[in-house]
């Protein structure tokens, strides 16, 4: 059956430790933080850090690197280009994934800021997903141009700004897994069903004017598993931190295959 | 579940090209279930007493026992493909999935035939 409570070595303990804030503080703000180490054969827990925001920086991201230099280096998480285009620092902050490098602590309203790993999926360290499946899914719908018509002898495969334009949204896509692991029907079918971020990379190529391969494509997904289990919860498209639309990516694939069939 | 590799796992035994039908009937049938569940409600509704004598004349009507029936085997068909979304999406074991499904699919063509029976039998008693 699908799992509606975590198996007992991933149930949170009530054993979380507290860092206060230093003496002297002016604008403290707590920050409730997931950890984990598989290492230490214990239970996830929830630690509880005072920081002074007057001395941090705005972002989510700014605080968890300023626990890690200044409070706490076991602290893990992924970070890189801290601008929202890597997609490493995808966490789930204050109940919704977004990426910690785009999300203002001023944005959180409660007085607390709760910083927990993607939801259902395996943790390796503190906020960080095993993605292997989730790349899996991305590499199935292989994501490259096919052709069979020749190229052209004396440059590249030309496209009209009309369909540039149909590939821009999908291509911005940075493969965060924000959307992904914001799904219900990927949280309990994700062994089957290809996931948001997948499927928008598929629709990607689908509509893209120089591909060859759209029938084949079309027919990879029409499955009631890889495609189907897309119920328009609508997740996907709420928690992307790229403002884009995978739930209508989904949508038109759905409708191309319905399409096909009359 | 096939395979080794992350990707092995992930394509399985391939796509199963099915899908499309369940999901074009599902939407098909739930904008027939508009008009004929109005119609249905309505009509018990206008009935000055909605007695068992009151709706067994009403039914009599072939106006009215041929689009009842089709509600009935409308609503059984639609019940039936929301039933197997639910059971595929929270039933991971496969021999208790399989089962659960032929046995929704039973139950709904035993009440779908039922419901036209007692329909006819309504329709056509002397």
């Amino acid at each position: 059956m699908a799992e509606f409570q975590l198996p007992p070595g991933s149930r949170i303990s009530n054993d979380g430790k507290t860092f206060k804030a230093p003496e002297g503080a002016k604008k403290v703000r707590r920050f409730q933080i997931y950890r984990f180490d598989p290492d230490s054969g214990q239970n996830p827990r929830v630690d509880t850090y005072e920081i002074d925001m007057a001395t941090c920086g705005p972002m989510v991201l700014d605080a968890l690197i300023k626990i890690k230099n200044e409070i706490d280096p076991t602290l893990s998480f992924r970070r890189s280009c801290r601008e929202g285009i890597c997609g490493s620092c995808a966490m789930n902050i204050d109940g919704s994934n977004t990426l910690a490098c785009i999300k203002s602590c001023a944005d959180v309203k409660g007085a607390d800021v709760r910083i927990y790993p993607l939801p259902h999926m395996p943790v390796i360290k503190d906020l960080i997903p095993d993605l292997t499946q989730f790349y899996a899914q991305y590499a199935a719908v292989k994501p490259w141009l096919t052709t069979r018509s020749p190229a052209p002898p004396d440059g590249e495969r030309l496209q009209s700004k009309e369909d540039q334009e149909k590939i821009d949204g999908p291509s911005a896509c940075i493969l965060c897994a924000c959307c992904s692991t914001s799904c219900p029907s990927y949280w309990w079918n994700s062994d089957r069903y290809l996931g948001p971020a997948a499927l928008l990379a598929a629709y990607r190529w689908i509509v893209d004017s120089r591909d060859d391969s759209t029938g084949e494509r079309l027919d990879a997904l029409e499955d009631p598993f890889r495609l189907y289990r897309c119920h328009t919860i609508m997740n996907c498209t709420e928690a992307c931190p790229k403002d884009l639309n995978p739930a209508r990516a989904i949508g038109e694939i759905k409708r191309m295959i319905a399409g096909r069939r009359h | 579940m096939r395979g080794s590799t992350p990707l092995g796992k992930v394509l399985g035994y391939g796509s199963a090209k099915d899908g499309a039908g369940h999901w074009w009937v599902q939407r098909v049938t739930a904008v027939a279930l508009v008009p004929l569940t109005i119609w249905f409600v309505l009509s018990l509704a206008s009935l000055p007493l909605a007695d068992h004598a009151a709706v067994t004349a009403w039914m009599r009507q072939s106006l009215h026992a041929v689009p009842l029936s089709v509600l009935i085997l409308t609503l059984c068909w639609h019940a039936r493909l929301g039933v197997q979304v639910v059971l595929e999406d929270y039933v991971h074991h496969h021999g208790i999935k399989v089962t659960s499904l032929l046995l929704s699919t039973f139950l709904h063509a035993l009440l779908a035939s039922t419901g036209v029976f007692a329909v006819l039998r309504i329709a056509f008693a002397v």
